[in-house]
């Protein structure tokens, strides 16, 4: 009688403890094959540091996919945010206002989406594609297809600079993981887009706007977007109007991650984070290793699907 | 039925364990051939895992199961259908593109060419056969979304009959089904117990187990209590058994005279998309129930007062003043509530737990500024849910754990957290237990009692006719009739549902 005990015992705490495991297991087996690279203060801080931008984007996509909808515009829209306050502030504005604007031009373009999506009746996968590949030719046309350069220094603190030896994005990324933890789990507004995620229809029964709060959605979504495009151009001391352009595919596959951990097939922010920082080990670790960055997107899809299949198949069993 | 032949199923000390949870304590059961044997038992009583058990999909701890006088094994669901089970489940949805031929081999192998096609005419044929000996007349060159109500059901039965089975386990097989579609499938059912078959059906419905079944089996905390002869069958005992107490009534005691004076809603000529000119009042504390066949614009009008369905013209007065609803939410605020005919897709959200479904209709309320006071949320929750009976060992459990009845009961309570001054319900028992539905019965009279204006939409005659006061009746989207329920009985309030009397 040993296997009705390994099906009723070991597979509920893989199905909820199985996506966290396997990232423990990726840092050892990183930290085993590289020990004096990989394992240190220094690289732990930098993999961190470099998954900011995505946890910030992912955190919005987050908040859209617990609805059940799909935000593919984030990638070309944090490029043409990137692109937009470049050109502001080499038009000599103010740090603090073209930000602003930014995040205001991101926060109309999710807008955009959300009008879309919940008042036009578009599907959000299919909105958002053509609301990407747009915002895309924006970023293109605004730049000329070329990368501008010469941006502020005191710009560049907020991707490059640091507060008390933390680097100002892992503490942008702190707070808006904090902030998207409160307004999703202890806000009526976000127990809202969790009950619409779960049956559509029970929760216009009992009285929610579903419109508005997906329409509210893709607004969060568009403005963490257009978050991380500010802090990826400060990251990078200039702005490529293709540069946030992986960001959709990888925030997607973060937060997909996310919810094969803890909690049964649904998006939730902790389940996010872990997700960004599996793809954060996975990039970082493949590169001490010197694996060639073709072979490393081969492997990088292997693992998630693999990530995936695991936590899936210890649900079905149960 | 033959007793002294082998019996076609034998189950013998089936014993299932989950942890914490004697699902099954030794279950002894013989099924014959040519027999139709009916299985009931409130929920928990562990039907559903003997059912899972015999179909391969839930293993036994113990026990010893022969068909025929010979051992078999059911490890799998293809064991289970190699012995020549067949099971038909409650909620068979079909595929409104595909033809009827195409819906009943839907899962089955279909018949190949020799190029290795599908062969669609010998689908086709197939479909024929099994539609003819079901004595089913259906065209099957148009989508089954172009189908009458009444033929898509009779492609669900026809459904069930694909592959030919030994025994056919059928679990609430009417629930989607009206009347005279009931009394079809009661004839396919017995068509094939006439050809040597044995059908073990499972259902809710005591009158339509006792109608059909040679025998009936009561289960009870996962034992079988007893099995009981066709001519041994009697409601009243039926349900004891069932419940293991003593009901006299399956009706809670109605209030002695009382009278009803203000009047809380007012419907005035209200004309929607599937209702014509609808008038009539509710008053504070009455219980108005609603009959009419499937197809009649009960559910309608209820979604019409709640600002689900539009509404083209007519007018509705809330306590005296014009009050048009164009949403659930304004509806809500206004004091008026609807519980919803599905209770799963339209009442839970199943994944979510006890708490957060009971706290969602009335979250504002439970809420400090933005941020939710989950300690005064799980108190209300708490209040609410033992005000409606709810037994729920922890309510930070999905709501999907629960029985059909305590499901149910949540429903109630996320819409009675603030008391409804209207509150309709649609088929607030279908699917639940004899045990809760009593209970459930009682929570509709109390809020009536308190006050509270009642719409209630049954498909259960005997439900209407033992809660309401008056039944207004419709049909074809018209209301026919209001009586007073005092002056009906079931076979005179089903004569008005067919719009056989006018009045």
């Amino acid at each position: 009688m040993k296997s009705p005990k390994f099906n009723t015992e070991a597979l509920p705490f893989l199905k909820k403890w199985g996506t966290i495991i396997f990232f423990i297991l990726l840092i050892f087996a990183f930290s085993f094959m590289r020990p004096t690279t990989f394992a240190t203060w220094g690289n732990l801080k930098n993999i961190v540091e470099q998954s900011s931008i995505l946890a910030i984007v992912s955190a919005g996509v987050t908040v859209v996919m617990i609805t059940g909808d799909m935000d593919l515009s984030v990638g070309s829209l944090a490029s043409l945010v990137g692109i937009l306050s470049a050109l502001l502030l080499k038009s000599n504005m103010n740090i603090l206002v073209s930000e602003i604007i930014g995040l205001i031009i991101g926060g109309l373009c999710g807008l955009l989406n959300g009008i879309l999506v919940a008042y036009g009746g578009i599907s959000s996968f299919i909105a958002t594609l053509a609301t990407m590949t747009s915002f895309g030719g924006v970023a293109l046309l605004l730049s000329k297809g070329v990368t501008l350069f010469g941006l502020p220094d005191a710009f560049l603190w907020l991707g490059q600079g640091s507060i008390v030896g933390i680097p100002v994005p892992i503490i942008f990324m702190i707070i808006i993981v904090i902030f998207a933890w409160l307004i999703l789990e202890q806000m009526t507004f976000g127990r809202r887009l969790y009950a619409i995620g779960g049956n559509h229809e029970a929760a216009f029964l009992s009285g929610i706007n579903i419109k508005l709060h997906r329409l509210s959605s893709f607004i969060i979504s568009g403005a963490s977007a257009a978050f991380g495009g500010i802090i990826l151009t400060s990251r990078l001391a200039s702005a490529h109007p293709q540069a946030g352009n992986p960001l959709m595919l990888n925030s997607a596959a973060a937060v997909f991650l996310g919810m094969t951990a803890f909690r049964e097939g649904e998006a939730h922010i902790g389940g996010t984070l872990l997700g960004v920082f599996i793809m954060g080990v996975l990039g970082n670790g493949l590169n001490i290793l010197g694996v060639n960055s073709y072979v490393q997107s081969i492997l990088t899809g292997g693992i998630i699907i693999l990530a995936v299949l695991l936590s899936s198949f210890a649900k079905r069993k149960n | 039925m033959i007793i002294n032949e082998a019996p076609a199923l034998k189950l013998v000390e089936i014993k299932k364990e989950y942890p914490g949870v004697k699902a099954l304590s030794g279950i002894n059961i013989d099924f014959q051939t040519n027999e139709i044997h009916g299985l009931i038992g409130e929920n928990g009583a562990g039907k559903s895992t003997l059912i899972k058990i015999l179909a391969g999909i839930v293993k036994a701890d113990y026990g010893e199961i022969f068909m025929n006088n010979k051992k078999v094994n059911i490890r799998s669901s293809k064991d289970s259908q190699k012995l020549g089970l067949s099971f038909i489940h409650q909620e068979l949805n079909l595929i409104e593109y595909m033809n009827a031929a195409e819906n009943i081999f839907l899962g089955h192998p279909y018949p190949k060419t020799r190029w290795g096609t599908i062969s669609w005419k010998e689908l086709n044929e197939r479909a024929k056969e099994i539609l003819k000996a079901l004595d089913i007349d259906i065209p099957l060159n148009i989508p089954v979304g172009r189908l009458s109500t009444v033929n898509r059901s009779m492609v669900i039965i026809a459904r069930a009959f694909a592959v030919s089975a030994l025994i056919y386990f059928m679990d609430e097989p009417t629930t989607a089904l009206a009347a005279h579609e009931k009394g079809m499938l009661f004839e396919v059912i017995r068509k094939l117990k006439s050809i040597g078959k044995t059908i073990v059906y499972i259902s809710h419905d005591l009158d339509e187990v006792m109608l059909l079944s040679d025998r009936i089996t009561v289960m009870r905390d996962g034992k079988v209590v007893t099995t009981l002869a066709k001519n041994e069958y009697e409601k009243p005992k039926l349900i004891q058994l069932m419940t293991g107490r003593n009901m006299n009534s399956l009706f809670p005691p109605r209030l002695e005279s009382r009278k009803f004076e203000e009047i809380i809603l007012s419907v005035r000529s209200l004309t929607g998309p599937k209702i014509k000119n609808v008038s009539f009042d509710l008053k504070k504390g009455e219980i108005l129930g609603i009959a009419g066949i499937v197809g009649s614009g009960r559910t309608e009008l209820l979604r019409s007062l709640f600002g689900v369905d539009k509404i083209i013209s007519g007018e509705i007065l809330f306590d005296g003043s014009l009050f048009m609803p164009h949403s659930p939410s304004e509806s809500i605020k206004k004091g008026i509530a609807l519980v919803p005919e599905e209770r799963r897709s339209q009442g839970l959200i199943l994944n979510r737990s006890v708490l957060e479904n009971i706290a969602i209709v009335h979250l504002k309320a439970l809420s400090r500024g933005p941020f939710i006071d989950i300690k005064n949320a799980k108190r209300e929750a708490v209040k609410i849910g033992s005000l409606v009976r709810l037994k729920a060992t922890d309510y930070r459990n999905a709501v999907a754990t629960l029985s059909g009845g305590n499901q149910q009961k949540v429903v109630l309570a996320k819409y009675m957290l603030q008391k409804p001054q209207v509150f309709m319900l649609d088929e607030p028992t279908k699917g639940v237990d004899v045990g809760a539905r009593y209970e459930i019965y009682s929570i509709i009279r109390e809020l009536a009692k308190e006050g509270s204006g009642i719409l209630l939409v049954a498909s259960d005659f005997s439900e209407l006719l033992g809660l309401s006061e008056r039944i207004l009746v419709m049909h074809e989207g018209k209301m026919i009739a209001v009586v007073n329920a005092k002056d009906m009985n079931e076979a005179s309030l089903l004569k008005l549902c067919y719009g056989l009397e006018g009045s």
